[in-house]
C-alpha cells in the first residue's frame, strides 16, 4: 500500500520546473531512496512534499489525505516528518529539549498547565526522546548544546529529532553529506534499524553506495524529471542514469568510483557550509 | 488638491529622513532608530551657534565640581551669535563626526550582531543624544529659527490661496537631494560599490572594497543629509524638541519602507505622499470622520496613516515562513533555565531589607517607598519583555501600549459617572470593583495584544520592532488621547480608585496623599512574585520550550510539527497579559494616568533597559525594574547618595550609554555579571545561617507543601511586620529585632523538620572563611569609598559613600576574578574577526 504518493507534482520557480509532473510512491516498511545530481530539484520535492514550498500543479497524498493545502506543522501532525540538509537544529536549547520540543504535543489547556505545574505530563515525552537517542546510539549528547558538537554528531541529531514523535514516514535530505565513509556506512544501518520500528524512510543523498546499499526502491532525478526509477540493481544497471549521473556511458565499477567521488565533493560542500 | 500641496513642506522632512534611514541602512545593514535623534543634535548646534555663539560637545560632565571638570559648553563668540554659514557648517561637521562616530563606535562592532542587538544599541544611541541634549540645551527649547525665507506667495498658481514660499524651497530642496543622492549612488564608483557591499558584502572584499569603510562613508552621507534636511526643513513645521524629532522615525521609516530600504528616489516620493495625504486627513477630518461609525477615529487618524502604510508594505513582502537559504538569524542570548528559585528569593528579599534598612536611617522613606512602587511596577512589565522577546525572539516596543490599554480600561470599567481628581467632568462607567475591573483590563490587553501580534506571523526582526513602535503611537493617539473614547478633555488623567482588599487600603497613596503606603509594596509584591514565578515556569515547560524552538529556527519549528502562528500569538497574548497587569499595578500605583504614562517612547527605552539588565532572564527583568529605570531604586539611592548632583537628570543618558556597551560588549546583559554572585550569595546564605540547609533538603522531600507553606506564611509574615515598621522610632534597634527575630523563627522551623544543618559552628566557620576571603576587597574598598569620592563630589553622604565603595569593590572582585583566572588556564586566541581572515579560511 502507497504510505506517500506524489501525483504529477511540479513545483515553478518563474518560468523554471524545479519539479516538473513527478509520480512516485513511497510504501509503508520500506526504505525508498531519490538520487540526483546537484539542482536536480531533490530538495524542492521534499520541500513540495513537506509544505515548504507552493506546488503548482498536482498533488501529494499521505495516508488517503491530500496534503495540498495543509500547512507544514498539520503535514507532521499527520506523521510526516523531515530533516534539513543544512540541519537547523534548535541552538539555544539542549539535545535534549531539542527532541523534547519535537516530541511534545500541546492541547489547548498546556499553558494553563505549564503555568501552574511544568514538566506535569512530560514523562511519557521523556521515555520517547530516550527512545529516539537510543535508536541512533547517542544518548550521550542527551545534556550537551548543539553548537559544542561535530557536524556528524549534529547530523545524527537532526535524525533523532525528526524520528522522536514517531512519525509514519521520515524524509531525509542528504543525511550523509558531511560524513566519512565509515559514518555513513553505520548512518545506513541505524536506518534500516528504524525500518523495524513501524517506520517508513524517504532518503534522499548524493552517496550513491548509501543509496544503493540501504535503499528497497530508488528513484532518479535529473532537471526536475524522474529519468528513471526501480530496485537498487535495476538502477544501478540503467544507462540512462548513468549517463545523467556520471555525464557518460560508464560501466558499473566507474559508477561506484564516481559516486565515491561525488560523496566526497558533497562532504567538502558541507565543510565550507560549516565554516560559514 | 491645495491641502495635498501643504502637506508637502512636512512630507519632504519624512523623505529626507527616509533617505537617510535607506543610506545607512544600504550602507551597514542597520535601521537606524537613532536617526532623528542625530539629526536633532546636528540642528541644535547649528542654532545655538548661529543664535547664542556657543557650541556644546555631545556629552556632559554629570559631577560638576569645583576641583576638575570635563570641558562641555564652548563660548564661539561673547556677543552670543555667530555668523549663519559658520554654524552650518560647524552643524554638519558635528553630523559627520555623529556619524563616524556612530559606525565606528557603535555598529561596526555590531556588524555580526543579532538584530536585535542593532535595534538595541540604536535605541540607546538615541537614548544618549537625547539625553545630552536635554541637559545641555533644555527641555524648553525655543523655536529655531528658519534659514528659508518666510513670506507667502499670494493666489498661488492661480487657486486664489495664500501659500507659504517655503514650502516650494523646501520641497524642491527635497526633490533635489533626492536626485543628487540617487545620482551619486547610480554613477560613481563609489555607489557602484555600495551597492555590489549591500548586496555581497565579501564579494565586495574580495574586488578590493573595505565595506567598513564604504559603511563609515555612507553614515557620514545620512547623518549630514539628515541634519541639512531638518536644519532646512525642521523649522517651518513647528517646534523642535529632542524628544519630537526623533519620534519623526516612525513616519521615515514608512517612507523608507516604501522605497523597500533600497530606492532612495521611491523613499523621497513616498515621504511627500505620506506627508501630503497626512495633512489632508488632519484637514478633513472633521468633515469625512464623523458619525458613530468613524468618529472615534477623528483624533487619531494622521498616526494612524504610518502604521498602515507600514504593515500594508511589510505584509506584501512578509513570508509565513522565512525561505530557503535566506540569512541565518543570529543569535540571541541564551536563555538558561531559571533555577535556585529559593535562593533568589531569599537574595532579593534581604537585599530589599537592607535597603530598606538604609533609605529608613536616612530619614528617605517615602522616596524608598515610591521607588519601591516603581520597581515592583516595572518589573512587571519588564517580564512581559522576557516573555516576548527574551523566550520568543519578537522585537515589540509597544509593551508599554499593552499595559496603557490595561490601565486605562481599568479606570473606565471603575468609574461610577462621578468626576474625580484632575477630571472633575464624569466619566461614565460600570462601577466594577477593582479585581473584576483590572481582570477585563488585563483581558482588553491580551486582545490587542493579539492583534498587534499579527502582522508578526508574516514580518520578523527589525522589521516586526518598526510595526509594533507604529503600533504603539496610533494606539496613543486613536485611544489614550482620544476625548471620544476616553470622555477626557486634552492633557487630563484618567482616575482609578483605590483598591481595598476586605476594607484594608491597599492603593499606593498613604493617608497625606504620598506614595508610601507599605500594603500597596506588599500587594505589588504578591503580583510580582506570582507574575516571576508564572515566567519561571513557562519556561521550564513545553510552552517554553516552543517559544525558544521558534526564536531558534521558525522553518525547523514548523518542520517539529509547531503551530507557528499559533505560538507566536500565544506569545503576544502572554506577554500583553502580563504587560498589562503591569499597567494596572500603574494604575493603581498613579492613581490617575494620562497617555504620558505610556508614552511610545518610554516602550522605546523600556526594551532598552530590559536589555541592559539581561532579556532572556527573570532575574535581568527585576534588575530592570527593581533596580536601573528611572525611578526605581538605583537612579533613587544615587540621587539620594550623591545629594545636590540631581543624577536623576542624567538617567537616559548613562543608561543610553550602558545599553550600547551592553549590546557590544556583553549581550546577556546585568544579569550575567550577577547570576555568579546571585548564585555565591544564595549558596552563602544557606551555608552560613544554621538551620537553612535543612530547609532547603526538605524544599523537594516528601513535606515540600508543608515546608514552601510555612515559607510563604515568613515571606508574607516579614512583610507584614516591615509595615509595622513605621510606628518605630528607633530603626537600628528594630532592624536587629527583625533579623534576630525571624532567623530564631526560621531555625525553630528548621529544627522541627530534622537536625540543624548547618550547625552553628559550621556556619560560624563560613562566617570566618568569607572575611577571609572578601574582608581585604571589601575593607579596600570602603577606605576607596572615604578617599576618593570627595575628589569629584563635593556633597555626598559621609556614611554610606564608603559602604558604596565596599559594595562596588566586592562586585567588581567578582566580575574580574573569573576572567582572570580563565585567562590564566587557557590561552587564549586572539579574535581573527576581520573579514579578510574570515575569506581566507573560507576560499581556503
Amino acid at each position: 500500500m502507497a504510505l506517500l504518493e506524489a501525483r504529477g507534482l511540479s513545483v515553478r520557480y518563474g518560468g523554471l520546473f524545479a519539479n516538473n509532473s513527478i509520480d512516485l510512491e513511497c510504501r509503508a516498511g520500506q526504505l525508498v531512496g531519490l538520487i540526483g545530481p546537484n539542482g536536480a530539484g531533490k530538495t524542492t520535492f521534499i520541500d513540495a512534499i513537506t509544505g515548504f514550498t507552493p506546488v503548482s500543479s498536482g498533488e501529494v497524498v499521505f495516508d488517503g489525505v491530500n496534503l495540498n493545502d495543509k500547512a507544514p506543522n498539520v503535514r507532521v501532525a499527520l506523521g510526516l516528518s523531515r530533516t534539513f540538509q543544512s540541519l537547523e537544529l534548535f541552538e539555544d536549547l539542549t539535545v535534549r529539549d531539542n527532541l523534547l520540543v519535537v516530541a511534545q504535543r500541546p492541547k489547548w489547556h498546556s499553558v494553563v498547565t505549564d503555568v501552574l505545574w511544568p514538566g506535569r505530563d512530560e514523562r511519557k515525552y521523556h521515555s520517547q526522546v530516550r527512545w529516539a537517542l537510543e535508536m541512533l546510539q547517542i544518548e550521550s549528547l542527551a545534556e550537551a548544546m548543539p553548537s559544542d558538537l561535530s557536524h556528524g554528531q549534529r547530523k545524527l541529531i537532526s535524525v533523532a529529532r525528526s524520528i522522536v514523535a514517531k512519525p509514519q514516514l521520515v524524509l531525509l535530505d542528504e543525511p550523509a553529506a558531511g560524513l566519512d565513509t565509515a559514518e555513513s556506512h553505520l548512518l545506513g544501518e541505524r536506518l534500516r534499524g528504524l525500518l523495524a520500528q513501524d517506520m517508513s524512510l524517504f532518503l534522499i543523498d548524493h552517496d550513491m553506495g548509501l543509496v544503493l546499499n540501504v535503499c528497497d526502491y530508488i528513484y532518479v532525478l535529473d532537471f526536475g524529471v524522474i529519468i528513471a526509477h526501480g530496485t537498487p540493481s535495476e538502477v544501478r544497471a540503467n544507462p540512462t542514469v548513468i549517463a545523467a549521473y556520471l555525464g557518460d556511458s560508464a560501466g558499473e565499477a566507474q559508477a561506484r568510483e564516481g559516486a565515491a567521488l561525488l560523496s566526497r565533493e558533497s562532504g567538502s560542500d558541507a565543510q565550507s557550509e560549516m565554516n560559514q | 488638491m491645495f491641502n495635498l500641496l501643504i502637506g508637502l513642506g512636512i512630507g519632504s522632512l519624512y523623505a529626507c529622513l527616509g533617505a537617510g534611514l535607506v543610506i545607512s541602512f544600504k550602507g551597514s545593514g542597520v535601521i537606524n532608530f537613532a536617526h532623528g535623534a542625530m539629526a536633532m543634535y546636528g540642528i541644535f548646534t547649528f542654532d545655538r551657534a548661529w543664535s547664542g555663539g556657543e557650541f556644546f560637545l555631545p556629552l556632559v560632565d554629570f559631577l560638576p565640581t569645583s576641583t576638575v571638570n570635563v570641558p562641555v559648553r564652548i563660548t564661539l563668540s561673547s556677543a552670543g551669535r555667530w555668523p549663519m554659514i559658520p554654524s552650518l557648517i560647524l552643524a554638519l561637521l558635528m553630523a559627520a563626526a555623529l556619524g563616524l562616530a556612530a559606525h565606528f563606535l557603535v555598529f561596526r562592532p555590531l556588524r555580526n550582531a543579532a538584530p536585535l542587538g542593532k535595534v538595541i544599541a540604536s535605541l540607546g544611541l538615541a537614548l544618549y543624544l537625547q539625553g545630552v541634549a536635554l541637559v545641555n540645551f533644555g527641555t524648553s527649547f525655543p523655536q529655531a529659527k528658519s534659514i528659508v525665507p518666510t513670506e507667502a506667495v499670494e493666489n498661488f498658481l492661480g487657486l486664489g490661496k495664500t501659500f507659504p514660499r517655503n514650502t516650494i524651497y523646501v520641497v524642491a530642496f527635497t526633490i533635489l537631494l533626492g536626485f543628487v543622492i540617487w545620482a551619486g549612488y547610480r554613477f560613481t564608483r563609489f555607489g557602484l560599490a555600495t551597492r555590489a557591499a549591500a548586496g555581497n558584502e565579501k564579494g565586495a572584499v574580495l574586488l578590493g572594497y573595505s565595506p567598513q569603510t564604504l559603511a563609515a562613508v555612507n553614515w557620514v552621507i545620512a547623518s549630514v543629509t539628515a541634519t541639512l534636511a531638518v536644519i532646512i526643513v525642521g523649522p517651518i513645521q513647528g517646534t523642535i524638541t529632542p524628544v519630537g524629532l526623533t519620534a519623526l522615525i516612525v513616519p521615515a521609516l514608512a517612507a523608507a519602507l516604501i522605497g523597500g530600504l533600497r530606492s532612495v528616489p521611491i523613499a523621497v516620493m513616498g515621504g511627500l505622499g505620506l506627508g501630503a495625504v497626512q495633512t489632508l486627513l488632519d484637514i478633513k477630518r472633521s468633515d469625512w470622520f464623523t458619525g458613530p461609525a468613524l468618529g472615534w477615529l477623528q483624533s487619531g487618524v494622521r498616526n494612524t496613516l504610518p502604521l498602515v502604510v507600514i504593515v500594508v508594505v511589510l505584509f506584501v513582502r512578509g513570508k509565513s515562513l522565512p525561505s530557503r537559504g535566506s540569512v541565518v538569524e543570529r543569535r540571541l542570548p541564551l536563555a538558561p533555565q531559571p533555577k535556585r528559585i529559593f535562593e533568589h528569593a531569599f537574595v532579593w528579599l534581604t537585599f530589599l531589607v537592607l535597603l530598606a534598612f538604609v533609605f529608613e536611617n536616612s530619614g528617605a522613606r517615602t522616596k524608598f517607598a515610591n521607588s519601591l512602587q516603581n520597581g515592583i511596577v516595572l518589573s512587571i512589565i519588564m517580564l512581559s519583555i522576557v516573555v516576548i522577546t527574551g523566550y520568543t525572539g519578537q522585537i515589540s516596543l509597544a509593551q508599554m501600549t499593552f499595559a496603557g490599554i490595561a490601565a486605562f480600561f481599568t479606570a473606565r470599567m471603575m468609574a461610577d459617572g462621578i468626576g474625580r481628581g484632575a477630571n472633575l467632568v464624569p466619566v461614565t462607567g460600570f462601577g466594577l470593583p477593582w479585581p473584576v475591573a483590572g481582570l477585563i483590563g488585563v483581558i482588553m490587553a491580551v486582545i490587542v495584544g493579539v492583534i498587534i501580534g499579527i502582522p508578526a506571523v508574516r514580518i520578523r526582526g527589525v522589521q516586526l520592532a518598526v510595526v509594533t513602535i507604529a503600533a504603539a503611537i496610533a494606539m496613543q493617539s486613536v485611544y489614550f488621547e482620544n476625548d471620544y473614547i476616553t470622555q477626557l478633555r486634552a492633557g487630563v488623567p484618567a482616575y482609578i480608585k483605590t483598591p481595598t482588599f476586605f476594607g484594608v487600603d491597599i492603593g499606593a497613596r498613604s493617608a497625606r496623599a504620598q506614595n508610601e503606603n507599605p500594603n500597596f509594596v506588599i500587594f505589588g509584591g504578591i503580583v510580582l512574585a506570582l507574575c516571576a514565578i508564572a515566567v519561571a515556569n513557562i519556561r521550564r515547560g513545553g510552552v517554553g520550550r516552543r517559544f525558544l524552538a521558534i526564536r531558534a529556527n521558525e522553518r525547523a519549528a514548523a518542520a517539529g510539527g509547531i503551530n507557528v502562528v499559533r505560538t507566536k500569538l500565544l506569545a503576544f497574548a502572554i506577554s500583553a497579559g502580563l504587560a498589562g497587569i503591569g499597567g494596572v499595578m500603574l494604575g493603581f500605583k498613579q492613581v490617575e494616568v494620562s497617555s504620558a504614562n505610556f508614552n511610545y517612547g518610554f516602550g522605546l527605552s523600556v526594551l532598552a533597559f530590559a536589555y541592559l539588565a539581561g532579556i532572556t532572564s527573570i532575574n535581568g527583568a527585576l534588575i530592570a525594574g527593581m533596580l536601573l529605570s528611572a525611578g526605581a531604586l538605583l537612579p533613587t539611592f544615587s540621587n539620594y547618595m550623591f545629594a545636590g548632583t540631581n543624577i536623576d537628570k542624567y538617567i537616559t543618558l548613562i543608561g543610553g550609554l550602558a545599553i550600547i556597551v551592553t549590546a557590544i560588549a556583553n549581550p546577556g546583559g546585568v544579569a550575567i555579571f550577577l547570576s555568579e554572585p546571585f548564585r555565591h550569595a544564595g549558596n552563602w546564605l544557606v551555608s552560613a545561617i544554621p538551620g537553612m540547609q535543612t530547609i532547603r533538603h526538605a524544599f523537594r522531600g516528601p513535606k515540600s507543601f508543608m515546608v514552601r507553606l510555612v515559607l510563604v506564611v515568613i515571606c508574607v509574615g516579614l512583610a507584614v511586620w516591615l509595615r509595622q515598621a513605621q510606628f518605630v522610632d528607633n530603626v537600628y534597634l528594630w532592624v536587629l529585632i527583625s533579623v534576630v527575630g525571624f532567623l530564631i523563627l526560621g531555625m525553630i522551623f528548621a529544627r522541627s523538620l530534622d537536625k540543624l544543618e548547618p550547625s552553628f559552628a559550621e556556619a560560624g566557620a563560613q562566617w570566618n572563611s568569607w572575611f577571609k576571603q572578601f574582608g581585604v576587597t571589601a575593607i579596600a574598598g570602603y577606605a576607596a569609598g572615604w578617599v576618593i569620592w570627595p575628589i569629584r563630589v563635593d556633597s555626598y553622604s559621609k556614611l554610606w559613600m564608603p559602604i558604596v565603595g565596599a559594595v562596588l569593590a566586592l562586585f567588581v572582585r567578582s566580575i574580574v576574578k573569573p576572567i582572570l583566572s580563565n585567562r590564566a588556564s587557557k590561552t587564549h586566541g586572539s579574535d581573527t574577526d576581520s573579514d579578510v581572515a574570515n575569506i581566507r579560511t573560507e576560499v581556503g
